[in-house]
């Protein structure tokens, strides 16, 4: 049977059930670390480790989760927090190699989709990293912009910029797709 | 719809609305492009891993779930031993002559097997 994420969280907290707790981490695995890898830019081992420290760090935390906001918007506040101060403090020590490494194995993934999405996925190139992150959240996985602000940490007005200027570039970007869709 | 380039009612091209965000019909369209691009990422050992780096869980929950557990073992050995014809089974046992000490024993034992049942299916 699926619980919920709040009953999930009080059998995890209440009767210290780790099974729930997996049920949790099944949940939102594939999302958080598909969400990791665009923000580590390519780096697979590193999005993976990210989230994994996420899921720890937010089973730690668990007792003091109020539940002001939801489980998803939290564990990626604490997901993005973690891969932030790691790239302030490793900035100059990216694994090129591993980057390089998982972009030719997207190469040849991409070479095989349509041609909606390998335009989309440059469109999303085109953008700077904060509205790329921006329009992820906000459009992709469904946050609110407040949600997004808070997973951010960026002014709510910051984010709605973020979010309005993406939007523009990628409806530039993407007018043939568009008119292709529209004109059937 | 309206073509991309259109100009609306107001005279905003659609790249304006886009701007200002009013244009519901884009925002649709990209989030189903943005969703149906993603892939789905197999665990793969991932929830594993996970599960095998957490802290155990607290010893106050862990006495919690104990004391449930006695508690449950206790009432359904309640329940049993009210149910348990006692009257009876001594009454049979002085007609049929069985000694009391072998009764005693049969009792412990069935109790012992009760609570042991008890204990293991809460932990399950």
């Amino acid at each position: 049977m699926d619980l919920n994420d709040e009953e999930l969280i009080r059998r995890t907290v209440k009767s210290g059930d780790q099974r729930a707790y997996a049920q949790l981490v099944r949940r939102y695995q594939s999302q958080l670390r598909f969400s990791l890898r665009q923000l580590c830019d390519g780096d697979q081992g590193l999005a993976d480790d990210m989230a994994q420290e996420a899921f720890i760090k937010a089973y730690k935390a668990l007792p003091a989760f109020r539940g002001d906001a939801q489980f998803s918007t939290w564990l990626y506040r604490i997901a993005y927090n973690l891969v932030m101060s790691h790239k302030r403090k490793n900035a100059p020590e990216v694994d090129q190699e591993a980057v390089d490494r998982a972009q030719a194995e997207e190469t040849v993934e991409e070479s095989q989709r349509l041609g909606m999405a390998r335009d989309l996925n440059s469109a999303m190139g085109a953008l700077s990293d904060a509205q790329r992150q921006a329009i992820h959240l906000c459009m992709q996985r469904g946050f609110s912009h407040e949600e997004a602000a808070s997973i951010m940490k960026l002014p709510l007005g910051t984010v709605k910029s973020h979010v309005n200027r993406a939007r523009a570039k990628l409806q530039s970007l993407l007018q043939p797709w568009r008119e292709e869709v529209v004109n059937g | 719809m309206a073509n991309f380039e259109q100009r609306n009612t107001r005279g905003n091209t659609l790249a304006d609305l886009a701007i200002e965000g009013k244009d519901p019909q884009f925002d649709a369209w990209l989030a189903e492009q943005l969703q149906f691009d993603e892939p789905y990422l197999d665990d793969d050992g991932f929830c594993e891993n996970v599960m095998a780096k957490l802290p155990a869980p607290s010893q106050q929950s862990e006495r919690r779930a104990s004391r449930f557990q006695y508690v449950a073992v206790l009432a359904a050995s309640g329940i049993v031993a009210w149910q348990f014809p006692f009257g009876e089974v001594l009454s049979e046992a002085a007609r049929q002559s069985i000694s009391l000490y072998s009764l005693v024993g049969v009792g412990m034992l069935s109790s012992l097997v009760v609570m042991a049942g008890g204990i293991f299916a809460a932990r399950r």
